[in-house]
């Protein structure tokens, strides 16, 4: 992944303190949601700001400055992807906000989106004014409906008060904003298949090249980002690029709101810098253990990430530093399974979940969750083979880096990386034709379930 | 045509270096040299979509496998299709698409042509891993009237959907469900009623879409593949006639980008009717005791001659006629008309056409000017009163490719017709009126001066006369008969004069409608005053009615027309006919088809047509009350039941010859399958009748008349069998290379240009003869 900022030497001084909340800093405040609170709170100051001081190029490069990077789960520096917009097309140019959060283990968009969704209406307005962008799409998921009528209700009071419409705040700037509630698929969080669902089309990812910044939604030009991404400008516009790079590590700049999931005490969502250690976001945040039990893996950016053992608790969440770990930051939804859970149980359900949400394109990926989930199921029944375990990991080979969009290869992470880490608890399923550990763990449940099945 | 020079990228496949376009997928480079990479979702006629993962390579410097269909060829690039990483990724998508295909390959109808199975056989796992439990559907399901799915079978390709949204852009064939669920379906709402929807079939590369008309009947290997030229409608395209033993069980398209662009028509597909109806005739009719009755060929031969032979030698060539077939052949019709003239001494000949207006006793080539191909290059198409999604469908489909490249298609019609929906206009006009709609559009054209180019130029004199002429037509006058809008007709007039390019259209038969006469006129004077002719992707003409209409006009089935327009009265065209034939042909023009069926001949022989359908109940007594009346056909017709004689024909899958679709291209006709035992070929019955009138024709093929054709029709100059090709050629023609061995191929020309109208095609005309014909109102 190709990255922007510049190599830092020393270290700035923490201009807003160890702890900046650059995006929950009032989601405590009731009535965030509605828009006097909101502004009561400084809320739409950023906007009028950035329309004033910058002009959108310079904007542009204050995001580059910021170090400001996807948080939809690739990573892509945010400021370098509005550069790649052609200077001049003849299609309109469009802002696509990708709100369908669907990977689980996954749940920041969500809360923004239904406590503060001012917050991300300005982020919007604010990248749609650097990206000369006249028509703002957020696509939220369907499921998530508290927060589609949330962002609904808030582009409806940002209209009356005219930070949507023609000439925003005297700027010149027009922008219109349409809200689109999804149907239901997961393929349709990855940005291509987006577009082909807002168009009215099947959720199938597009063929690429052409990427999207050059022949996107209805074949003109557009960006898209993620909810955080973008919830994450007006911080940046307020205090600027440098305040925001001032925090996380050298190419992980900023913030991110991490999504702590599993067996810890305090399951929920944290903002805090990147390179945060996973020690501290579970036992410091997330309160520790459940029943004080130990960690057995760590799945740290969404299930689509391959999962870390619990050696690998010292780790900075960078984006750096879990790849070379790795895995991947992704969504930064951090899964933490303690050492009860059968992990091939974990694993069939979420082998299942891919299965289920494979667009159905791709051939590797159609029939191969398929197959997979055959096979994970009948090693969790205990019916299973030991050469099934290397037939998993072959299928898998001939998934990854063959399949048409980056959800095939996701479906083979958990696979790959539990038998990497827990072969051996693969193999006492085939021999004990039981579980390990958990419920499972005993021969004649096995069996019941088996029969069951 | 100056066709820009392609920019060519340079690779090497497998160490073998490759030129292709810029712009080419590895797949088709690879294809260049013979190296196959098996696909299954890419369709070399639709946009890559990458989803199968079967045509992986190895690209040098890219990281991960390529698809050969979606990527792009680079210079230099070095492209690996063996490697041992393809080989297992080739498996492993092979082993993916067989863990849910049933094994009912047994059954199957694609055995034996289903990409699957080959390659799998060349390409995949011998064995499967699977040992689990595979989906299942509920076995065929009808998606047409004539369509089954078995969606079991289904490899979720997409071809067929995309096909129908992308190439038909119409209801059809859509993917339901996600994941391991994906099915191939029909919305009920949007039907699969498409004339197209056979290509579906074709294009499936394994046994999930099947024709009704086809499962169970046949096993891909005991099929003949007779490579030959459609004949149900004047489009032409090419086919293989799939044959078993004594039954045409279908045509699958044998591409020719010029014309078929690789695709069919479900006419063309799956009517075998022609060939294999229990109604065909299998002897010689006789009608003795009042009553039809067998006979020998023998005896059916003799009478027939006689009884021509003995009424033209007693009352003059002049009481004896023929009408001519659009179905025949060209070396038919050639013959057919040569019996008449050479052997009958008689011009009455002719056959069922649209009213073409005739200057100087002359005939003239009225034919589209440009190719169906050129379509693709028009910034505007008009059709004035054709329907070619009914009549000539392969036309229509290549209309709907023009509109995906910008096209804007006006559909000027008295219904509402299926490229209504994709078309910048349409204009609604009475029933009868299209020629009136020509004429404003004519008229709007001269009077707001929007006449450009220089063939408008050097005739100004004559453009105040042709406006005169339609004073009756303005916009409002014809709104008011034929009840269009006269804004909209100003509209196009207005298109069609600023057009980079417009092809205009119309049918031939709606120039038989009430106002037609002069609709043929008006539509070539639109196009050469707006100059909107004689380059690819401008030009007009009509869309014709049969396989080989154009063939009956250009092999002289005219009254007054020789092979090749020449005029009956032509001195140069006599004296070179008298020198091939030995016989000089009348001087004076024949009788046309109406004048001959209203009582103008007392003998009559009707070839491969039906004018009793065309008839009235005493048109119809008169046609039985003729002297002799021989009807020489595959069926018993209305006619045929009328006739003294009737004379079993075979149909064009069981014979060879050529012919001449609508936008003139000569193709080779080649036989399919047996004649069916008792009938015989138009050419051979035609032989046989001359020689049965001491002709001594010794013509024991076709290609030895076709080699005739290429003497006698200037035209057709040098045509042969071999010099056509594969994929023939647009008339004019001229020498092309001399290959190697000796043999010559022939050289078309894609459009007409208003010089060749004037001096070379049709010889001996004053350049401004032709257009503005009708403003002279000279009508045959
Ligand atoms: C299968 C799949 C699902 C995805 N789902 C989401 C999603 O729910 N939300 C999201 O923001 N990005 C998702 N992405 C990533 C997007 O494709 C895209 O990278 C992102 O929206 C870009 O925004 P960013 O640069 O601000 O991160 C998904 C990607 C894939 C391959
Ligand atoms: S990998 Fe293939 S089937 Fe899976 S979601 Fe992507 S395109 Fe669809
Ligand atoms: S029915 Fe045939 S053509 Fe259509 S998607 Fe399935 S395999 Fe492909
Ligand atoms: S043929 Fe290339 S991916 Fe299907």
């Amino acid at each position: 992944m190709a990255d922007s900022t510049e190599t830092q030497t020393e270290r700035a001084p923490l201009p807003l303190g160890p702890n900046p909340r650059f995006i929950t800093e009032n989601f405590e405040v009731p009535g965030i949601d509605q828009i006097e609170v909101y502004r009561a709170h400084g809320g739409y100051e950023a906007l009028a700001k950035a329309l004033k001081s910058f002009q959108p190029d310079e904007l542009v490069e204050e995001v580059k400055k910021s170090g400001l990077r996807g948080r939809g789960g690739a990573g892509f520096a945010t400021g370098l992807k509005w550069s790649f917009l052609p200077k001049e097309s003849p299609k309109p140019r469009y802002l696509c906000v990708n709100g369908d959060e669907s990977e689980p283990g996954t749940f920041k968009d969500r809360m923004i989106m239904e406590v503060s969704p001012h917050l991300l209406v300005e982020g919007v307005i604010i990248a749609s004014y650097a990206t000369k962008v006249h028509h703002a799409f957020i696509y939220v998921r369907g499921e998530l409906l508290k927060a589609g009528l949330q962002v609904e209700r808030a582009v409806r009071e940002a209209v009356e008060a005219g930070f949507i419409g023609k000439d925003i705040l005297g700027s010149g700037f027009d922008l219109a904003i349409t809200v689109h509630h999804g149907a239901g698929a997961y393929i349709c969080g990855e940005e291509s298949a987006l577009l082909e669902s807002l168009e009215g089309k099947r959720g199938y990812p597009r063929l690429k090249p052409p990427f999207p910044a050059v022949v996107g939604l209805y074949s003109g030009p557009t960006v898209i980002n993620n909810v955080e991404t973008l919830a994450a400008l007006p911080a940046i516009a307020r205090y600027g690029a440098d305040a925001y790079a001032a925090y996380g590590t050298e190419k992980s700049k900023g913030t991110r709101v991490y999504c702590l999931s599993g067996h810890v005490n305090r399951p929920g969502n944290y903002e805090a810098p990147l390179g945060l250690s996973l020690r501290t976001l579970i036992e410091d945040l997330g309160g520790g253990m459940r029943d004080g039990r130990a960690v057995k893996a760590i799945i740290p950016g969404g299930s689509s990430s391959p999962m870390l053992g619990a050696d690998k608790l010292d780790l900075p969440l960078d984006y750096e530093a879990v790849a070379a770990a790795g895995s991947m930051l992704g969504s930064a939804g951090v899964i933490v399974v303690d050492d009860q859970t059968c992990i091939v149980g974990a694993t069939l359900r979420m082998s299942e979940f891919y299965r289920d949400e494979s667009c159905g394109k791709c051939t590797p990926c159609r029939e191969g969750t398929f197959w997979l989930v055959q096979l994970v199921e009948r090693l969790e029944a205990g019916e299973g083979r030991e050469s099934d375990i290397d037939l998993l990991l072959d299928i898998c080979d001939n998934m990854f880096g063959k399949c048409f969009c980056p959800l095939g290869d996701a479906a083979t992470s958990c696979i790959v990386s539990s038998i990497k880490l827990f072969r051996d608890e693969y193999i006492h399923h085939v021999r004990e034709h039981a579980c390990l550990v958990g419920p499972g763990a005993t021969r004649a449940h096995a069996t019941a379930e088996a029969h069951a099945r | 045509m100056a066709e820009q020079v392609e920019e060519l990228v340079n690779l090497t496949i497998d160490g073998r270096p490759v030129s292709v376009p810029k712009g080419s997928v590895v797949w088709a480079a690879a294809r260049k040299l013979g190296i196959e990479i098996p696909i299954y979702c890419y369709h070399p006629k639709m946009d890559p979509l990458g989803a199968c993962r079967m045509c992986f390579v190895q690209v040098e410097k890219m990281p991960k496998l390529a698809t050969a269909c979606t990527t792009q060829v680079a210079e230099g690039m070095v492209v690996i299709t063996d490697s041992p990483q393809v080989k297992k990724a080739r498996q492993g998508t092979l082993e993916f698409l067989l863990i849910n295909h049933p094994l009912d390959c047994p059954i199957c109808d694609k055995g034996g042509e289903c990409d699957l199975q080959d390659f799998t056989l060349r390409y995949g796992p011998g064995a499967s891993r699977f040992d689990l439990s595979k989906r299942h559907f509920q076995k065929p399901i009808p998606v047409n009237e004539q369509i089954l799915l078995d969606r079991e079978r289904c490899i979720a390709c997409q071809r067929c959907v995309r096909f129908c949204q992308d190439v038909a852009m119409e209801d059809g064939l859509v993917m339901q469900e996600r994941g391991f669920r994906t099915e191939v379906g029909v919305e009920p709402s949007a039907p699969f009623d498409s004339i197209f929807s056979g290509n579906v079939v074709e294009m499936c590369p394994v046994g999930a879409l099947t024709a009704k008309s086809y499962r169970f009947v046949a096993r891909p290997w005991e099929l003949k593949r007779g490579a030959t030229v459609c004949g149900q409608c004047a489009v032409g395209c090419n086919v293989l006639a799939d044959v078993r033993v004594d039954k045409l069980l279908r045509q699958y398209s044998r591409t020719n980008d010029d014309i078929d662009d690789g695709f069919l028509c479900d006419r063309g597909r799956w009517n075998t009717d022609l060939a294999n109806s229990p109604e065909r005739l299998r002897q010689p009719l006789i009608r003795r005791d009042g009553k039809l009755q067998s006979a020998t060929w023998d005896e059916a031969i003799a009478l027939v001659a006689r009884s021509l032979g003995e009424i033209a030698q007693r009352d003059g060539g002049e009481a004896v006629g023929g009408i001519g077939s659009t179905h025949t052949t060209n070396e038919e019709a050639y013959l057919f008309q040569k019996l008449l003239r050479v052997g009958l001494g008689t011009n009455n000949v002719d056959h069922f056409h649209g009213r073409f207006p005739q200057g100087d006793n002359d005939a003239q080539p009225w034919v589209w000017s440009d190719s169906i191909a050129g379509l693709e290059r028009a910034s505007h198409i008009v059709l004035l009163g054709a329907d070619p999604y009914l009549r000539q469908p392969i036309i229509d489909l290549r209309i709907r490719k023009a509109i995906r490249r910008g096209a804007r298609v006006w559909v000027v019609s008295p219904a509402a017709n299926r490229l209504d929906r994709l078309a910048a206009g349409a204009i609604r006009y009475q029933a009868g009126q299209v020629g009136a709609v020509a004429r404003a559009l004519l008229q709007v054209t001269l009077s707001e001066r929007l006449t450009r180019g220089a063939f408008a130029e050097q005739r100004q004199a004559s453009l105040a006369e042709r406006l005169a002429g339609l004073a009756d037509a303005t916009p409002e006058a014809v709104s008011a008969a034929a009840g269009c809008d006269a804004e909209a007709l100003r509209t196009l007039a207005r298109e069609i004069a600023g057009a980079k390019g417009a092809v205009i259209l119309y049918d031939e038969m709606a120039t038989r409608e009430a106002t037609g006469e002069t609709l043929a006129a008006d539509a070539l004077d639109l196009a050469l005053l707006t100059d909107n002719f004689g380059r690819a992707g401008a030009g007009v003409g009509p869309l014709l009615e049969d396989n080989n209409s154009l063939g009956a006009r250009d092999m002289g089935l005219l009254p007054g027309s020789l092979p090749g327009y020449r005029a009956v009265d032509d001195e140069q065209a006599r004296a070179e006919l008298s020198a091939a034939w030995g016989v000089r042909t009348p001087e004076a023009a024949g009788l046309d088809y109406d004048a001959m069926l209203a009582g103008g001949v007392k003998a009559l022989y009707v070839l491969g047509a039906n004018p009793a359908t065309h008839l009235s109940e005493e048109g119809r007594a008169a046609l039985a009350g003729l002297e002799f009346l021989v009807v020489q056909d595959l069926f018993l017709t209305e006619t045929a039941k009328l006739a003294a004689v009737v004379l079993p024909a075979v149909s064009y899958t069981e014979k060879d010859g050529t012919f001449t679709n609508t936008e003139r291209c000569v193709q080779v006709v080649r036989k399919a399958m047996l004649e069916l035992p008792g009938a015989r070929a138009d050419w051979q019955i035609l032989r046989d009748v001359a020689n049965a009138l001491g002709l001594g024709w010794t013509y024991s093929n076709s290609a030895q008349i076709l080699a005739e054709i290429g003497r006698t029709t200037p035209i057709y100059a040098g045509v042969s069998r071999h010099g056509l090709g594969q994929t023939g050629a647009r008339w004019p023609l001229a020498p092309g290379a001399t290959e190697a061995d000796g043999q010559r191929t022939l050289s078309g020309s894609p459009f007409l240009t208003w010089e060749m109208l004037a001096q070379g095609v049709a010889k001996g005309r004053g350049s401004d003869q032709l257009a503005l014909s009708a403003g002279r109102g000279e009508q045959a």
